[in-house]
């Protein structure tokens, strides 16, 4: 978690402190559209897989536990159910 | 007083001036202004003010939305003849060929960026704001089809400002509206999500909107879309500097009408211009109060 907390801190630079697990990303585009394929190329560094985003919900990525759930605890995305959200 | 002599068209009506130009004659001109007004009954709801946006936008601004990033292919851009044309076109040189210099601006594309824009750095306060405005809207097209797709067209818009959850709020109360509005009107409309005219279809913002629609569309039985409500989180807020009082950047959100496709759907409808103009007047007449 700690590349992905990096990465949007990098990407935000006006924010102070931790990330709250349950913050909401997308709406508060912590994870900006236009850098939301870059956000899924970490994702897919970090795991390893490829990520389908016919198999994916908005509500995979919108919050840090979400990602976590989806991507990180899992073997891998094929393992989680397709609409875990 | 006019004389019948004077009112009635020529033969053969009157032309248009190329692809995507129309000129709208009486009966489609009184339809479009009946539905305009019909539709400021959103902002009378809401309590929003009328407002008249800018007829250019800098290109500086639309870059610091990404208005380029997203729709390069559709700014249709206010040039000016360059001064050593000048005096050959007022000798009669032809025009076309001689080269145009930029000005830094563009035509609207939509209705709200100038909205948008003259808010920036501006604080909306905890309770947001609402503004409508109608203006003439341009857009470079591949191909222009009747009163479906022109190049430039009357886009009316009821933008808020503020918090979240006002947003969500707002584009309810669009689409209730939309739908109280086409019940009254005889149209049968469908809402459906939909893409923004994205240049890069496969790229990271049109993927996002993919997995997370922000706009959804109302469109006439031929799949023409004449209405939209459309959310941009806190988008313009940050971008612009516009603030909801201790809520930080803004949250924002539109519901937009595109008034000769409104004109174009009742002549479906109905069968005919004049058929439609009863049904407008109609409605006019039973409007509920705001």
């Amino acid at each position: 978690m700690e590349r992905i907390s990096d990465w949007l801190h990098e990407k935000n630079p006006g924010l102070d402190g931790p990330i709250d697990a349950d913050e909401d990303l997308i709406e508060a585009r912590l994870i900006d559209s236009m850098d939301f394929l870059e956000f899924i190329d970490l994702l897919e560094d970090l795991t390893g897989d490829t990520i389908d985003l016919q198999e994916v919900t908005i509500d995979d990525f919108r919050t840090l536990n979400r990602v976590r759930a989806r991507f990180l605890d899992a073997t891998g995305p094929a393992a989680a159910p397709a609409a875990a959200g | 007083m006019s004389t019948p002599g004077t009112t009635a068209l020529p033969d053969g009506g009157l032309k248009n001036p190329g692809a995507g130009l129309i000129t709208l004659d009486p009966v489609h001109t009184a339809l479009l202004h009946g539905l305009d007004d019909l539709l400021t009954g959103l902002a009378a709801r809401l309590a929003a003010p009328e407002v008249t946006g800018p007829p250019l936008l800098s290109v500086d601004s639309l870059a610091r939305l990404d208005f380029f990033r997203n729709f390069p292919h559709l700014g249709v851009s206010a040039g000016r003849f360059t001064p050593e044309a000048l005096d050959g076109l007022a000798a009669g040189e032809e025009p076309g060929g001689l080269p145009l210099t930029p000005t830094g601006y563009l035509l609207p594309s939509a209705t709200c960026y100038g909205l948008l824009l003259s808010l920036e750095g501006r604080d909306v306060g905890e309770g947001g704001l609402r503004l409508s405005a109608a203006g003439r809207c341009f857009r470079n097209e591949t191909h222009y089809d009747g009163l479906r797709r022109l190049w430039g067209f009357h886009m009316r818009e009821v933008l808020y400002l503020g918090t979240k959850q006002g947003a969500v709020e707002h584009l309810e109360s669009g689409a209730g509206f939309v739908g109280e509005l086409a019940d009254r009107l005889g149209l049968a409309l469908t809402r459906a999500t939909a893409d923004d005219p994205f240049y890069d279809k496969g790229g990271s913002r049109a993927r996002l909107m993919a997995l997370d629609p922000v706009k959804h569309e109302f469109s006439a039985p031929d799949g023409t879309a004449i209405a939209s409500v459309n959310r941009h989180r806190n988008f313009f807020g940050e971008r612009l500097g516009i603030r909801a009082g201790s809520h930080g950047p803004a949250y924002s959100a539109c519901v937009a009408f595109g008034v000769e496709r409104w004109v174009h759907a009742m002549i479906l409808a109905h069968g005919t211009p004049e058929a439609a103009l009863d049904r407008v007047r109609e409605a006019a007449r039973t409007r509920p109060p705001a």
